[in-house]
């Protein structure tokens, strides 16, 4: 056959197959009349926020037209439509100035995730098996207004509201709608809460937020377990502000240290690492307090109130000695005493305390005497490292750990659940929370869980009733960020798209469902839609600015928010705390085991791409290697060299992790940035169900958590569980091949 | 004088957190191979991160070093093509012709960085993930190699605009999708030609070195040093 032929031929049965293709109604799709125009190739930027983790980035969103299969009125068609491309950080937005993390980058594949829930669906097989069918909303609505009325005559105390911590105009509508309806007050999760470091940061500052890090005018940082370049507080703009530290001063190169169990990808960046004994960090930081009290005469009332919070303060922490620190610490006395003179020669020097030092029993402790630190070093302020965003709104919640546990053990505490409906949004605690708690059993015993979820995940596959949310960028957004920015910020998006699939709203959801309950909740819900709640909120923000709010609101869209230009609302200093005569006193953390039969410490940690497991389901983050192991697709465990060839382990094998509460598996990675005593795993995999990608993949390192907390917040120390480990075979690693054999280059400098 | 696109990459300021690794992957239409295909070594990364452990316990060290196409002027992936499908562009760039190439993988085994990658399959985007593809960035068959482009796109596009006002490009016009997602700024592109260029004054750093330099491949992409911390004597 020559050239000429096959391409006769090709055209032939390329024909042939168009003609057999009309035949199929798959193939005949018809084409919907655009609902806007678009030129195409030309891209148009607008504005939104990264919905993703407590941060609160501001983005940008490319769209460009493009044809999108789109179901209307029953029908399948193609609809020419702009679609988001790619997000890139908002260059005005003051948090993240233009940048954006990999989870940021990757939010785009949420709006287009092949297993987004596409309509409101209902339960049909057995709770949990994931068998659904759909149902329009009218419908949908209908039933969850009818289930409402009745739970609201029968006693309103059975209608309970469960989502991640809510900020803005969501936690006004949701508070508002619950208050109204004389219902118990919402019930916030999310594993990595901060409510020890808030609240410590109240009794040490009066304010009750986390702490805004300026790293761009330090000299010093001293790290203890707190991933600040990677998934904690946040991320991008404390990584804006450390390239500053490091490189952005001609002449002035900042030292950075951190001192945690495991180096973490903040740790690798550090001049040096100082492995510390888990949970001991709050006595590092006496200790240095110890030396900077007596050997360097600063003041004890330096550190205001935020010293008199700690017992043995005034007096000069006598106890806490750097040889009393070393013994518990692990590490060497001299070293306390070198770490210490180089804060006070390196001023402005910070201490950032975080994540695994304020998840134990201790870590209110740890997080005061941190403070007390800072304080004593002059950092926390306005000019200082340590700053706090002032806040339009109130940031405090009730802890949301016990207010979790307190819902469940209501659920639990009689035979038949006194919570008769429960609405579930933006929050996987089945996941999230140690076996212990018994989320999964009590969520059963509700009668009836109405899901607003965009998946379905661990949690919403127990739903009865699932009305799916638009996504992030197809919504009205807002947010209120809490740190990460030195002027007070309001942001505010505009849709960047139109819904893909026939979702609604949650908050459209909420005030649709108060008009169909009607009586006080429409007094108390006036607004029609979620816009025109937002532009209240905004008019009312202008009037405080003394603007005109039509103006005020065109420019907040334009920009991505509100925010203050000019210096007067700039962060600002600590509030003086109520004077108090309570002093906490540091105890050594608690761990759940004994060392004799669970000799390793379990230090679960938060990862670069599924954060807390909620990005799981993106398969761009599935497949990028994590940056300390190149791991992808799966979970893994880290282990010393030493231990693992104490134990006959070596690497890719599988091993058996078991804690008092439970086993797991997973294949072991060796490492040499971990302590001998320690075993490390990232959270993330080991979902039940989380769509295609997520579903039964890897292990969930929470399923052996231990349900100790700290006890005066009620959060959950998950960094306080024992394990043993034991080899039980052979396991698989997807390891990401590919790079240089060695440095490539021949002097550091 | 015609432009000579290159970066910097300042090591001191690079975290490791794998933003311009999504971003790349988001801009150019990177398939993601799945964990079976993965696991045989075939996953596609145009950037990546690679990390370099020193030292045992308690002294061990990593350091960070983000590896993307090096788009050398003396590139060992050019001549030994048959097809031509890689050339040198006349500014600078690496370029890969999708359409000339015919999957002899010559490129990738000349090249001393492996940042070439085959695509062994017909590369996926489960509906409706492909809404999202970059309708400027064309999608790589079954059999052709891929690499960094310098986000060639986004340079064309900044020249038509550059055009179009009637103005010469300005520094800082043409960002990759890398550098403008990199939050601690470790990334920056520019035209070496220009003197002036932030990144031509960077290059110029005594912290600057190129990867594997000995190998004599002239790469357009300079390293810059991460530092030991040197103070006031106390360090280690």
């Amino acid at each position: 056959m020559d050239r000429r032929d096959f391409i006769k031929l090709s055209a032939l049965t390329a024909g042939a197959a168009g003609l057999a293709g009309c035949g199929h109604p798959d193939h005949q799709l018809i084409r919907f009349l655009p609902e806007e125009s678009w030129i195409p190739g030309v891209a148009t930027w607008r504005p939104s926020l990264c919905p993703l983790c407590a941060a609160g980035c501001g983005v940008m969103a490319r769209v460009m037209e493009g044809d999108a299969e789109v179901v209307r009125n029953g029908r399948t068609g193609l609809l020419r439509m702009g679609l988001v491309k790619k997000l890139e950080g908002n260059p005005a937005h003051p948090v993240n100035r233009g940048k954006l993390c990999a989870r940021g980058q990757a939010a785009v594949q949420i709006v287009y995730h092949p297993d987004r829930i596409r309509q409101p669906l209902k339960r049909r097989g057995e709770r949990g098996t994931g068998e659904f069918e759909p149902v329009d909303w009218d419908e949908a609505l209908s039933t969850l207004a009818a289930r409402l009325k009745q739970v609201l005559d029968d006693d309103p105390a059975g209608l309970a509201w469960l989502s991640r911590p809510l900020r803005g105009g969501k936690r006004v509508l949701v508070e508002r709608f619950l208050a109204t309806l004389a219902a118990p007050a919402p019930v916030y999760f999310e594993l990595f809460d901060e409510s020890v470091l808030r609240w410590a940061n109240r009794l040490s500052f009066g304010r009750e937020q986390m702490p805004t890090y300026t790293l761009s005018v330090a000299n010093y940082v001293l790290g203890l377990s707190a991933d600040f370049l990677g998934t904690w507080n946040s991320p991008v703009a404390q990584a804006i502000g450390y390239g500053e530290f490091r490189q952005g001063r001609p002449g002035r190169r900042g030292k950075f240290v951190q001192v945690e169990p495991r180096v973490s990808q903040t740790g690798a960046n550090a001049d040096e690492w100082i492995p510390i004994r888990p949970g001991t960090e709050g006595a590092l930081a006496l200790g240095l307090a110890h030396v900077l009290l007596n050997e360097a005469r600063r003041p004890t009332t330096a550190a205001g109130t935020a010293g008199e919070r700690i017992e043995g303060w005034l007096q000069g922490l006598p106890e806490w000695t750097p040889e009393a620190v070393a013994e518990q610490t692990g590490i060497e006395a001299e070293r306390i005493r070198r770490l210490a003179r180089e804060l006070i020669a390196h001023e402005p020097a910070v201490v950032i305390a975080g994540g695994a030092a304020l998840a134990q029993t201790n870590g209110l402790a740890t997080a005061l005497a941190v403070n007390a630190l800072n304080a004593l070093l002059g950092c926390v302020g306005a000019l200082g490292p340590v700053r706090f965003t002032p806040q339009p709104e109130s940031t405090g919640l009730a802890p949301p750990h016990r207010t979790l546990r307190a819902l469940v053990q209501k659920i639990l505490s009689r035979p038949e659940s006194p919570v008769k409906l429960l609405l579930l949004y933006e929050a996987n605690p089945v996941f999230a929370t140690p076996p212990a708690w018994q989320v999964a059993a009590a969520l059963d015993r509700v009668p009836f869980v109405v899901s607003f979820g965009s998946f379905l995940d661990d949690t919403s596959i127990l739903a009865d009733l699932v009305l799916p949310d638009h996504v992030f960028l197809e919504s009205w957004m807002d947010d209120v960020p809490e740190s990460g920015t030195e002027p007070a910020v309001v942001s505010l998006a505009a849709p960047a798209m139109r819904p893909l699939h026939n979702t609604r709203a949650m908050p459209d959801v909420l005030l649709d469902l108060s008009r169909r309950v009607g009586g006080r909740l429409n007094e108390a819900l006036p607004w029609k839609s979620y816009e025109e709640l937002l532009r209240a909120r905004f008019d009312a923000l202008a009037r405080r600015a003394g603007a005109d709010a039509d103006a005020f609101w065109k420019q907040a869209l334009e920009r991505g928010g509100w925010w203050s230009d000019n210096g007067g609302t700039r962060a600002a200093a600590p509030r003086h705390a109520a004077a108090t005569t309570r002093q906490i006193r540091y105890q050594p953390a608690e761990m759940d085991g004994s060392v004799e039969e669970f000799p390793f410490h379990f230090l679960p940690y938060a990862s670069q791409a599924f954060y807390d497991g909620t990005t799981a389901h993106l398969p761009w983050l599935q497949e990028l290697p994590d940056v300390l192991t190149t791991a992808m697709w799966g979970s893994w465990v880290e282990l010393n060299p030493q231990t693992a060839e104490r134990l006959g382990i070596r690497q890719g094998d599988l091993v058996d992790v078991t804690s008092r509460h439970g086993t797991l598996q997973a294949p072991v990675i060796l490492s040499t940035g971990i302590a001998p005593d320690v075993v490390a795993m990232p959270v993330g995999q080991g979902h039940r169900a989380f769509t295609r990608y997520a579903s039964r993949r890897g292990a969930n390192p929470i399923s052996v958590l231990a349900p100790l907390e700290e006890p005066e917040t009620g959060a959950l120390a998950w960094a306080a569980t024992r394990v043993q480990i034991r080899r039980a075979g052979v396991g698989r690693l997807v390891l990401f091949s590919g790079g240089l054999s060695r440095f490539p280059h021949p002097e550091e400098r | 004088m015609s432009r000579r696109w290159g970066m910097v990459v300042d090591l001191d300021r690079c975290t490791g957190c794998e933003a311009c690794v999504v971003a790349c992957r988001a801009e150019n239409n990177v398939p993601t191979v799945g964990e079976t295909e993965a696991a045989r070594g075939r996953a596609i990364h145009w950037i990546r991160i690679e990390r370099y452990w020193e030292g045992e316990f308690p002294n061990a060290r990593i350091r960070f070093v983000p590896v993307l196409c090096q788009h050398c002027e003396a590139a060992p992936c050019e001549p030994v093509c048959p097809t031509y499908a890689s050339y040198h562009t006349a500014d600078g760039l690496n370029a890969q012709v999708y359409n000339r190439c015919i999957g002899t993988r010559y490129c990738a085994n000349a090249c001393p960085y492996t940042v070439r990658f085959f695509n062994f399959f017909h590369p996926v985007w489960e509906k409706p993930l492909h809404l999202q593809l970059n309708p400027e960035v064309s999608v790589r068959e079954v059999g052709v190699m891929e690499k960094c482009t310098f986000c060639v796109q986004r340079i064309k596009a900044a020249e038509l605009q550059a055009k179009a006002e009637a103005r010469e490009l300005r520094d800082g016009d043409v960002q990759p999708a890398c550098a403008q997602a990199c939050p601690a700024d470790a990334l920056l592109f520019g035209d070496l030609n220009d003197p002036d260029s932030r990144v031509a004054q960077l290059a110029r750093s005594p912290r600057g070195s190129k990867l594997l330099e000995e190998v004599g491949t002239q790469p357009k992409i300079t390293y810059l040093a991460r530092l030991s911390w040197s103070g006031d004597g106390e360090d280690r």
